[in-house]
């Protein structure tokens, strides 16, 4: 029996040559899978000296300046076309600051009991034109296109902003949506409405695009990191609560999260939900974060940002607004009041961090710093400590 | 080649300088020294000078003192030699001392004294005068070597330095530092000379939120070695940012790095105008916990125990801070690995967290309160047990039905008895038998004798 079998395998490999194509292919089959591997063993090598960063936060704390920061400090920062392509997000938000600042003129007349400030100036046939200004800016704005800033806009913008009804009304801006970059484009109108405008660093730096989805960056630090060949890979987020449902995908392998904390919005409630105090969200999204199980061993640096709008808010509304910091005593009025407003603030957090951290997370790396993201020499100071603090825990371990 | 004097008798005399210089007595060469042939020098400026040496501790090591230069009976250099008959040369007060005790010998060679004079030997006083004095100088020169060296350090770094230079920064700012740190920890002295220069105005500025460890480091170390600081000086280290730096360093630094911090607080707080809500820092506490924790550090265990001590007596809201973080079982559980110095501090610590509620409770979670306070009990010194005793106390009393079971499990009757039988304060003892009646509470009398197990206690 056996041998009938082995002359009908022997005569089947001779008519097909089979067994010769057999080994050729068993060989290309090794050679390929030999190769992947050692591909694979490049990329684990090469990964050990990538160190993943998170950017999180809630929403409009700061997260894309920062990352764009780090754009212009350790990459090549933004060529012309980049700038160029800046132009209409800083037009669009001129007409959303006019919008929400006009509507808001018009519900706070309704509404407040001094409605009388609200109104836009008191001699009827300039309020009438006014109106008409308001209006149109208004419509603008309420598009999802919007036209590029003319000097005939620019000069109907300027009469708006100017009235003392809609100074009034940017002195209430805690209680509207406004941006935190109104201003600073309002007192630019007329450069950004050139014929041949070119955005500055500092505008790319100032305007507002609601962050979606994920983006991602590769930089090399400058310094003793740079020589060791250590490379770290940004990852930005929105903020916003339905954006959030994103983040869980990222959060794998991450050596170090930075939390950004607006700490100006103490006074502020969300976008997305106009009865939620955004200091408060922040409070227990930070808490939320912290007890997340994939973070057990990653680094914390807390990014306390918009020092100088929180310095200038401090002076004129009362910590003690926000529930949080309702047991806030002030000081001396001036700058040791910025002082002591900002240790309070710090306190709170650390309190936070150390109740939302099981004794076995206390040995993680946490730190706090102190920061303005529209500042570069600030941003590059700080970030030369974390870069600092991440070397000095990798030799640690 | 020596110089020979010629004498009128036709005899050689070895000029001082030379045998010095040549090394016929001992002592290397050093080019550039001063004449220090000062041979009329008296022997209390001598004394003031080997004294001065002695003090600083003259790391000029491998100069020992030659052995001619060394009494016989006291063994150490001879201000006033004299000689005896027998040609063996002594200071003059051992050998006054010896004679006046009656002996009529000499003391190295037993021989019989045949005369009682003491021969002034002025060569070999000259001679130590001169070597000591040559070594003195050299000792001044050096000296201020480095207080000038430590200046020049100080004024590089301010930027100024006379030609006026741009202050240091970078590489060359901490390769400073790090000079004028060993300089300051190997030198006392150097010290004033630091913060004669301005150094101390300096150091307190280099400390910042944007410090980085290395400046950070090496600023503080300079800092705790001694430099006088006035209280302007501390009022301003004690500012919120510096303070944080200090703090970051003390979770995140080398342990020698952790050990100077932990100095530096305790330096600012001994002082007057000190705030003790800088101390109320929840990182700070974490970071001083993780010092004691770190067993491979001993001198790191018992300053940061020193520290949380001063800070719970200062600061009673940072009590309740401290157990917040866990401390309590922390401490506990170290209780038994701990160094017989670090056992007091230890339980000082644990008796001010019970005072506040908190504290007690977290004393009675922790299931080793209660077996390494038995153990404490008369095992390293009275305060010790004292201590073990009140918490002991403190945690029966909470919860009698459940701790005074597991203390007599855990011999705390028999230990009881012993506290009761020592040579200690009375009010311990009443203490004591207060407990021991509180824990016999649910026992029958034989049950609680077999309960006492003496020998196993004295074992």
């Amino acid at each position: 029996m056996m041998s009938v079998l082995t002359c009908v395998i022997e005569s089947m490999g001779s008519s097909c040559s089979r067994p010769h194509s057999l080994n050729e292919a068993e060989a290309a089959e090794n050679a390929k899978s030999a190769d992947i591997d050692r591909r694979i063993l490049q990329e684990t090598k090469a990964e050990q000296h990538i160190h993943k960063l998170l950017l999180l936060g809630a929403g409009e704390s700061g997260k894309s300046t920062i990352f764009k920061q780090i754009k212009l400090l350790f990459q090549t920062g933004f060529d012309e076309a980049e700038l160029r392509s800046y132009t209409s997000v800083i037009h669009a938000n001129v007409y959303q600051a006019v919008k929400i600042l006009y509507d808001g003129a018009k519900e706070l007349a309704q509404v407040e009991s001094d409605s009388s400030k609200y109104v836009l100036s008191p001699d009827t046939e300039v309020l009438s034109i006014y109106i008409e200004i308001g209006e149109k800016l208004s419509e603008i704005g309420g598009r999802l296109d919007y036209p590029l800033l003319d000097k005939e806009l620019v000069q109907d913008i300027r009469k708006l902003w100017q009235d003392p009804a809609i100074q009034e009304t940017y002195s209430r801006g805690s209680i509207l949506q406004l941006p935190d970059c109104a201003q600073y484009f309002m007192e630019n109108l007329e450069r950004l409405a050139e014929v041949d405008y070119i955005p500055t660093k500092e505008d790319v730096l100032h305007a507002r695009v609601r962050t979606n989805g994920v983006v991602e960056t590769q930089f090399s630090p400058l310094g003793e990191s740079k020589r060791g060949g250590e490379v770290y890979r940004l990852y930005d987020v929105g903020g916003q609560r339905n954006e959030r449902r994103k983040w869980i995908h990222l959060f794998e392998g991450v050596d170090a999260v930075i939390f950004c904390a607006a700490i100006s919005e103490y006074d502020q409630m969300l976008f997305e939900d106009e009865t939620k105090n955004r200091m408060m969200e922040t409070k227990e999204l930070f808490d939320w974060v912290l007890k997340q199980r994939c973070f057990e061993k990653t680094s914390f640096m807390l990014f306390l940002n918009k020092f100088d709008i929180f310095e200038r808010k401090i002076q004129k509304v009362p910590l003690s607004v926000c529930e949080w910091f309702k047991d806030y005593q002030p000081t001396a009025p001036g700058k040791q009041e910025v002082e002591h407003a900002y240790e309070f603030v710090k306190k709170k957090f650390e309190e936070l961090y150390f109740q939302s951290s099981k004794p076995d997370r206390v040995d993680r790396v946490f730190k706090i710093y102190r920061t303005t993201a529209l500042d570069q020499k600030l941003v590059k100071k700080t970030f030369k400590l974390i870069d600092e603090s991440m070397r000095r825990s990798r030799e640690g371990s | 080649m020596p110089q020979y004097q010629e004498l009128p008798c036709g005899g050689q005399v070895l000029d001082i300088d030379t045998a010095l210089k040549d090394g016929i007595l001992g002592g290397a060469l050093e080019a550039g020294d001063a004449a220090a042939g000062d041979a009329g020098k008296q022997p209390v400026e001598l004394r003031k000078m080997m004294d001065e040496l002695d003090a600083a501790g003259d790391g000029g090591g491998d100069e020992v003192v030659p052995a001619v230069f060394i009494c016989p009976i006291s063994l150490e250099p001879m201000v006033d030699p004299v000689t005896l008959c027998t040609g063996q040369t002594y200071e003059r007060a051992n050998i006054s001392r010896w004679l006046a005790l009656g002996h009529r010998t000499c003391p190295t060679t037993m021989q019989e004294l045949w005369d009682d004079a003491l021969t002034p030997n002025a060569t070999l006083r000259q001679l130590i005068a001169a070597w000591f004095s040559r070594r003195y100088t050299r000792f001044k020169k050096r000296s201020a070597d480095f207080h000038g060296r430590a200046a020049d350090l100080v004024h590089g770094l301010r930027g100024t330095a006379v030609p006026r230079r741009q202050p240091l920064k970078g590489q060359a700012r901490v390769a400073a530092l790090r000079e004028l740190r060993s300089l300051a920890t190997t030198h006392q002295s150097v010290t004033k000379a630091i913060a004669e220069a301005g150094g101390v105005a300096l150091l307190t500025s280099l400390l910042g939120p944007f410090t980085s460890h290395a400046v950070g480091s090496e600023a503080v170390a300079i800092l705790v070695s001694g430099v006088p600081l006035d209280a302007d000086a501390k009022a301003a280290l004690m500012q919120p940012a510096k303070v944080s730096l200090v703090v970051d360093m003390l979770n995140e630094g080398a342990a020698d790095t952790k050990i100077n911090c932990v100095r530096l607080i305790r330096i600012l707080m001994d002082e007057k105008g000190f705030r003790p809500e800088t101390v109320a820092s929840l990182s700070l506490l974490v970071g001083v916990m993780r010092l004691i924790r770190d067993k491979r550090h001993p001198d790191g265990v018992s300053s940061g125990l020193e520290l949380l001590n001063s800070i719970c007596a200062v600061h009673r809201p940072a009590r309740s801070m401290i157990v917040s973080i866990g401390a309590v079982s922390q401490l506990v559980e170290l209780l038994p690995e701990l160094a017989t110095e670090c056992v007091e501090p230890a339980l000082d610590i644990l008796d001010a967290l019970s005072a506040v509620p908190e504290g007690r409770t977290a004393l009675k979670d922790c299931p080793r309160t209660i077996p390494n306070a038995v153990r404490l009990l008369m095992r390293v010194s009275e305060p010790c047990t004292r201590r073990a005793l009140s918490m002991l106390w403190t945690v029966c009393r909470m919860a009698p039905e459940e701790c005074a079971p597991a203390a007599v499990e855990a011999g705390l009757a028999a230990k009881l008895l012993l506290v009761i039988q020592s040579g200690c304060a009375p009010e311990l003892k009443q203490k004591a038998s207060e407990l021991l009646k509180l824990c016999r509470l649910n026992y029958t009398d034989t049950l609680f004798i077999s309960k006492c197990k003496l020998t196993r206690t004295i074992q």
